[in-house]
């Protein structure tokens, strides 16, 4: 009890050093500094929430991050498998209930993003900030939109990135040509129109967020204009554009497997009929393109990656810590070696089975033997994976989260049940 | 039944049961070893142990000796280790079931008395309850006396804890020990009691030669109800468990979602056969012929 007290009153000196300071790289509430953070973590066990449904991830995690964090630094790397990541902040809302306060919670550190981060941010749930106050945040490119908006919301050192992902397709070479693949929205309406029956897409709807994102996209694409949506929601420019995204998703309707009828609901249900040959195209996030998917058997050798040549959604994932995890140092400590450039350089390389991309600015990294391993990893995405300079140049950043929630209740209401469209 | 039609009637009846038993089975069977199953091929074309591989169950190719099998299973996989929590909370709720049942089964079973039908559906009312009911709230009190034990000095955790989870499992399965056990209390004769009690023995002594022996065959239906109860879980774990303790159900619902069909139908098998082995096992209790609820067993 004693300690608990001791450490929310640092925590709330660390806040108010953090307003006087504000230009300068962050405190880290309740310790004086990192070496502290480092001789707390010893002996420490780190509970990490995580999203479970991935074995390579899983296996990516126990072994790029539990093995050195025992052998460097004294830690023990307990991964908690989560079917949804809301179910964490659902715990740390009933642990607030219950008075558990101070270190008395049960989670260190969860995966997280977008309305995940903002529920707890927003009941004032989480230990910060502190993402700008480890020693390797310093290779994280702050002042990037990307990294520190989450949905839109300001992250103000509340959660440090793990890693990125960028939506993009594929297909299947064996199937289709290279030549022939659409290039933009408006390609791709026409290669409906072409080839009945044979594309369809993720119905946007709560644990869906690759349709949405699809659906996102199309509207960015038909305003012509990605930089006007950045920042707050904006009811005006949602009703101008919205309504003509339903039209043209009306349009490609007949020609959509099934007619449109029914939609799947998952990326790994689209994933699977994508591998039955039974539409041309599936969706994918991860920096090595269709090599990950092709590794575990689930969609044909011969798949590959492409872009589009604009308004492909980019963002970032996060690591945060409760306001009462038990073992902050731990915590820090994690975070902080997720970040290292050779645990960076081993989560981009495909056989080793992670699903995303960098979080660190590649060149801010100084030392020789990080940026060979950094250099290794660029050469080796694979065949499978799309071409980056495509990829980075379609990269546009996601917007607030309000957007998503409006997109989903909206396409259930005109594009699945066929309502009236307004006006 | 000498009858040949009568007979080939009854054949084909079993044998119908019995396919729509036993397909799923075969499913999962061929799912869990098949490796890029696309149409449209009518079987695999590819057969891969690679679900295997990434349970942990087998070693990767090229270290599949007796010594690698045992490097791996030393190292304790998710999966083995899920399957040991899962069998040690369904015994531990077996038994604490059991014991909490039997007396309540006994007084329900032999007796009659006032409120009798209220104290019955009292205790199926879990039955009815949809465990979202009451596991979300049950959860912020558990938490709140770990916290209460904590202060005290006790470091006992219920809330992500296997104790917790137990004690949670108790509320589903604790209707069908009391059900079962109360039929076969309800064709119990307490007077073989009475006999052994006028021959001298005492009450220990009665209770082990006497009602023990009487009611072992209904005991078993309740038990067999009780591990299945708990073994197939999920909910509750997760809410209680707080995701700390990982049985396979847990494994089970987390690779559902993944669409690796080959993964879902492996986990599914080593979910499936402990459960098979103890169908076996006591088979013989189950037969029409023992008259297992409300039966009486030799003494």
């Amino acid at each position: 009890m004693r300690h608990f007290k001791a450490t929310a009153s640092a925590m709330l000196l660390g806040a108010a050093s953090i307003l006087g300071t504000a230009a300068q790289a962050q405190d880290l509430p309740g310790f004086d500094n990192w070496d502290q953070v480092l001789e707390e973590a010893r002996g420490q066990t780190v509970f990490w929430y995580m999203w479970g449904g991935s074995d390579a991830i899983n296996g990516f995690v126990d072994r790029f991050y539990g093995e050195p964090l025992m052998e460097e630094y004294g830690i023990t790397l307990e991964r908690v498998p989560l079917a949804d990541t809301v179910d964490a902040v659902n715990q740390v809302i009933s642990e607030q209930e219950a008075g558990a306060d101070g270190d008395r919670g049960t989670i260190d550190m969860i995966w997280i993003n977008g309305e995940n981060f903002a529920t707890l941010q927003q009941a004032d749930l989480l230990y910060g900030p502190w993402a700008e106050g480890m020693p390797n945040s310093a290779l994280v490119d702050w002042e990037n939109p990307a990294i520190n908006l989450d949905f839109g919301r300001p992250v103000e050192g509340m959660e440090s990135p793990w890693s990125s992902a960028q939506f993009h397709f594929m297909y299947d070479s064996a199937r289709l040509e290279e030549g022939d693949l659409p290039r933009s929205y408006a390609d791709l309406g026409a290669w409906i129109a072409e080839n009945p029956g044979q594309f369809t897409y993720v119905a946007p709807g709560p644990g869906a967020f690759i349709g949405t994102r699809f659906v996102k996209q199309l509207m960015f694409e038909l305003s012509g204009n990605h930089e006007q949506w950045v920042g707050p929601f904006n009811e005006e420019l949602y009703n101008e554009w919205s309504v003509a995204t339903w039209r043209e998703l009306l349009s490609w309707e007949p020609n959509l497997w099934r007619e449109g009828e029914t939609y799947p609901v998952s990326d790994a249900d689209m994933k699977s009929l994508f591998a039955n040959g039974e539409i041309e195209f599936a969706f994918t996030q991860s920096p090595a393109g269709a090599g990950p998917d092709i590794g575990a058997g689930l969609i044909p050798p011969t798949s590959r990656a492409f872009s589009f040549d604009n308004y492909m959604i980019g963002d970032f994932n996060y690591l945060a810590i409760p306001f009462n995890a038990p073992n902050k140092a731990a915590a820090l400590v994690t975070a902080n070696l997720v970040l290292r450039p050779d645990r960076q350089a081993a989560q981009v390389q495909p056989q080793n089975g992670f699903c995303c991309g960098w979080a660190i600015d590649v060149n801010r990294v100084t030392d020789a033997g990080h940026q060979a391993a950094i250099a290794e990893a660029m050469q080796n995405l694979g065949d499978a994976a799309a071409d980056p300079g495509r990829l980075a140049g379609a990269l546009v950043a996601d917007i607030d989260a309000e957007y998503q929630s409006r997109i989903e209740a909206d396409w259930q209401r005109y594009v699945l049940r066929g309502e009236p469209l307004p006006e | 039944m000498g009858h040949p039609i009568r007979r080939a009637a009854f054949y084909f009846t079993v044998g119908v049961i019995s396919l729509i038993l036993v397909a799923p089975v075969i499913a999962f069977m061929i799912n869990a070893f098949a490796f890029r199953w696309f149409y449209p091929q009518l079987i695999p074309q590819e057969w891969s142990l690679q679900a295997w591989e990434r349970l942990g169950l087998i070693p990767r190719a090229g270290e599949r000796s007796v010594s690698g099998f045992i490097d791996l299973w030393m190292s304790v996989p998710d999966v083995v280790s899920a399957l040991w929590l899962s069998l040690a909370i369904g015994v531990t709720v077996t038994g604490l079931s059991v014991i909490i049942g039997l007396p309540a089964a006994r007084a329900l079973g032999l007796y009659k008395f006032r409120g009798k039908r209220i104290v019955e559906f009292m205790i199926i009312t879990p039955t009815i309850l949809p465990p979202i009911a009451f596991s979300l709230g049950l959860n912020i009190n558990f938490i709140r006396w770990d916290l209460a034990l904590q202060d005290m000095g006790i470091p006992i955790d219920l809330a992500g804890s296997v104790i917790g989870v137990s004690i949670v499992h108790l509320v589903p399965v604790m209707p069908y020990v009391v059900l079962t056990l109360s039929g076969v209390f309800a064709n119990y004769n307490p007077d073989f009691e009475a006999q052994a009690r006028s021959l001298g023995a005492r009450p220990l002594r009665i209770f082990w030669d006497v009602t023990l022996p009487s009611i072992l065959p209904g005991l078993f239906v309740a038990a067999l109800f009780a591990f299945l109860v708990s073994w197939s879980q999920y909910l509750l774990t997760f809410l209680i468990g707080q995701g700390r303790v990982v049985t396979l159900p847990m494994l089970l619902f987390s690779a559902a979602g993944t669409g690796n069909n080959a993964m879902i139908a492996a986990l599914s098998l080593v979910f499936i056969a402990p459960a098979i082995l103890i169908l076996l096992v006591t088979s013989r209790y189950l037969s029409g012929e023992s008259s297992a609820v409300g039966g009486f067993g030799r003494v």
